[in-house]
């Protein structure tokens, strides 16, 4: 009888309840809203991320660490190999590639500009390119003379999809190689400045233009993003105890800014939820300090026939969580009708870190309505903490004569 | 509620008492007393009416002995314990188990339904749903408002709310009904039904009924009449006849 009479009395006065309902209900739509912006934006920044840099990577630290000099740090085919069979024995894996990145000229008969060449098994990743966005013909599965520029970078030269460029780069050995390719495509890239150097290449040509069959990189993508450290770590010890002098590396530690976007994201969600705890707390202790003034009487009658202080105190405080218990039930479901509306219209935006413009979506899982949700529970209940004390401490006699 | 309680005679207990009752407001700082030195016993099945007029210290006088507040000195003993030693959930579960108050503004929760009302104190004794249930239906019969049960005390007369709250303080069985004015919102007809209600309920439950009131009539239920003027009691109303039953 103690949730009908907290309901009954939740309805009791019809306005103000309606009032206390709708900030809530606002509070929990905006927080959800945000969240699902957020959450969904975080999420399509780490597939991106680990699209193009593998969930795993393997390579020599000292390329992990920038301290090597020269090609020093290439694996040889053997080794990659090696490392390629402990890869495929361990669960979860959804697929390895390699890579060799090199820097040298690129330009023609007018000029020349510096170039970071990137050779990569076209179709090898399942994400073709790691996932960098390109206009044009692919790479074809060869390793023919060919190759992707970043748009940037065919513009600052002044060349077309179907022209040629030549390519000049130091080999292994240390010597002087060069050669001419047909442009088959652009890419997009984020930053621009990369995309001002960038040049994509069948692996085979570059290995050929360096004279190496080494490869710098083995890129291992997962079936679930959030096993990168584990798996990190498990492949590290296999890698170790097979004797080879490998490191790895996850996509999070290849891509250190990544933190301080979570970071910020999870600082921004914190902030707005504390500002709609807020919002629903200031705007409801009022109305219910008020509803729990009225009944005043009431609780010096209650307490009469023998209620303890403390079941004065717990039923407005049941009062005040069915308050916010119904509120952000009702702010979940318009939440939720707006996230699927919005994502049906198919609105695009540019994300930090994104070469092009994405579809924004709003998440709609279990977290992004739990955390509003609660939060709208949370914010009415505690507003109902200083009006129930506040009743539960009248003395009944005062209270029985109270108008 | 049975036959064998049909009739009730005093007996001898000294269920409630007052022993130099007194209680002191401070007003600008200075001392007004409510009540001096009150000495009561009522035993059990007794009906007192105590009359007096406005600020008499009836109401205060009916707080003390209903353990709801506090005297300056003096002590209130039920069943011949002494409360002033007892603390809050102690007297909390006093009210709960052996006092039943009825309002003179009946004091009825407008959110509940007649039943659910009379059904409170039970819940907060925490008695189990289906006798909880049936004993509210017993209650509710036994003071004519079964065909009402379901309305809320804003669709019920002022008679059929003062016995919603009869019924209310009646439905844990105490020991002592102490009733505040429960004719001083109805006409003198409803009135007096109400009182003949509680006269019944004495009767066929033995209960002890302490009831306060500026209104003469009353005193014509009384078995026993007490005057209070200027804080201290007196045996014997000015007003009204002792009943033959007494």
């Amino acid at each position: 009888m103690e949730l009908r009479l907290a309901l009954r009395n939740v309805f009791r006065n019809r306005r103000r309840t309606a009032f206390s309902l709708a900030v809530i209900v606002v509070g929990t739509v905006v927080f959800l809203v945000l969240l699902g912006f957020l959450g969904e934006t975080l999420r399509s920044t780490e597939r991106s991320l680990a699209c193009e840099s593998g969930a795993v990577q393997v390579a020599d630290p000292r390329l992990f660490e920038n301290q090597a000099t020269g090609y020093e740090y290439l694996i040889a085919p053997a080794m990659r190999d090696e490392v390629a069979a402990l890869v495929t024995e361990m669960p979860g894996v959804g697929g390895v590639t390699w890579q060799l990145g090199f820097a040298g000229l690129v330009g023609d008969e007018e000029g020349s500009t510096l170039v970071l060449g990137r050779g990569v098994i076209p179709c090898g990743c399942p994400d073709e390119y790691g996932c960098i966005v390109t206009i044009g013909e692919p790479l074809p599965a060869n390793d023919s003379r060919v190759t992707i520029l970043g748009g940037r970078l065919a513009r600052k030269l002044g060349v077309e999809v179907g022209g040629r460029v030549n390519i000049a780069t130091g080999t292994v050995a240390g010597t002087f190689n060069a050669a001419t390719v047909s442009v088959i495509g652009e890419l997009v890239y984020s930053p621009e400045t990369v995309e001002e150097q960038l040049g994509l290449f069948p692996l085979g040509f570059v290995q050929r233009l360096l004279k190496t069959d080494g490869v710098e990189r083995i890129l291992i993508r997962l079936t679930d993003l959030a096993a990168a450290d584990a798996f990190s770590d498990e492949l590290a010890s296999r890698i170790e105890a097979a004797g080879i002098p490998l490191a790895t590396r996850t996509w999070k530690e290849l891509n250190p800014s990544y933190e301080s976007l979570s970071t910020f994201y999870k600082a921004f969600s914190g902030l707005a939820g504390l500002a709609v705890f807020a919002l629903v707390f200031f705007s409801v202790i009022e109305v219910l300090t008020l509803a729990f003034l009225e009944r005043t009487r009431e609780v010096g009658t209650i307490r009469a026939f023998g209620a303890t202080r403390w079941r004065i105190f717990r039923t407005f405080l049941l009062e005040g969580a069915s308050i916010g218990a119904i509120g952000g039930a009702l702010g979940v479901l318009v939440g939720v009708a707006v996230a699927l509306g919005f994502n049906a219209t198919g609105a695009t935006w540019t994300p930090p870190g994104a070469a092009v413009p994405q579809r924004i979506r709003l998440d709609i899982g279990l977290t992004t309505i739990l955390i509003p949700f609660l939060t709208a529970l949370a914010a009415t209940w505690a507003s109902a903490l200083y009006p129930a004390w506040k009743n539960a401490r009248l003395r009944i006699v005062e209270a029985l004569h109270s108008v | 509620m049975g036959e064998a309680s049909r009739f009730c005679h005093f007996r001898g207990e000294r269920l409630l008492e007052a022993s130099r009752l007194t209680k002191i407001y401070r007003v600008g700082g200075e001392p007004v007393y409510a009540l001096r030195d009150v000495e009561f016993v009522a035993p059990q099945g007794d009906f007192v009416v105590i009359n007096g007029p406005s600020g008499s210290g009836k109401t205060t006088f009916l707080n003390l002995i209903a353990v709801i507040d506090r005297p300056t000195s003096g002590e209130v003993y039920i069943e011949g314990e002494p409360t002033s030693t007892q603390s809050e959930g102690q007297l909390a579960a006093l009210r709960k188990t052996t006092i039943g108050l009825v309002f003179q503004s009946f004091n009825l929760i407008p959110v509940l339904s007649a039943a659910e009302n009379v059904e409170y104190p039970l819940l907060l004794q925490g008695s189990e749903r289906s006798p909880r249930r049936a004993r509210v239906a017993a209650m509710l019969a036994e003071v004519g408002l079964s065909e009402l049960a379901r309305r809320r005390p804003s669709a019920l007369s002022g008679g059929q709310r003062q016995r919603v709250a009869i019924a209310r303080a009646l439905i844990t069985g105490p020991k002592i009904v102490l009733a505040d004015e429960p004719t001083a919102n109805l006409d003198s007809e409803t009135g007096g039904a109400v009182m003949d209600l509680m006269r019944r309920l004495n009767e066929e439950h033995c209960v002890t009924f302490v009831v306060v009131t500026h209104d003469p009539a009353v005193s014509k239920y009384a078995k026993r009449r007490v005057r209070i003027l200027d804080g201290r009691l007196e045996e014997g109303g000015d007003h009204g006849m002792v009943d033959s039953a007494s």
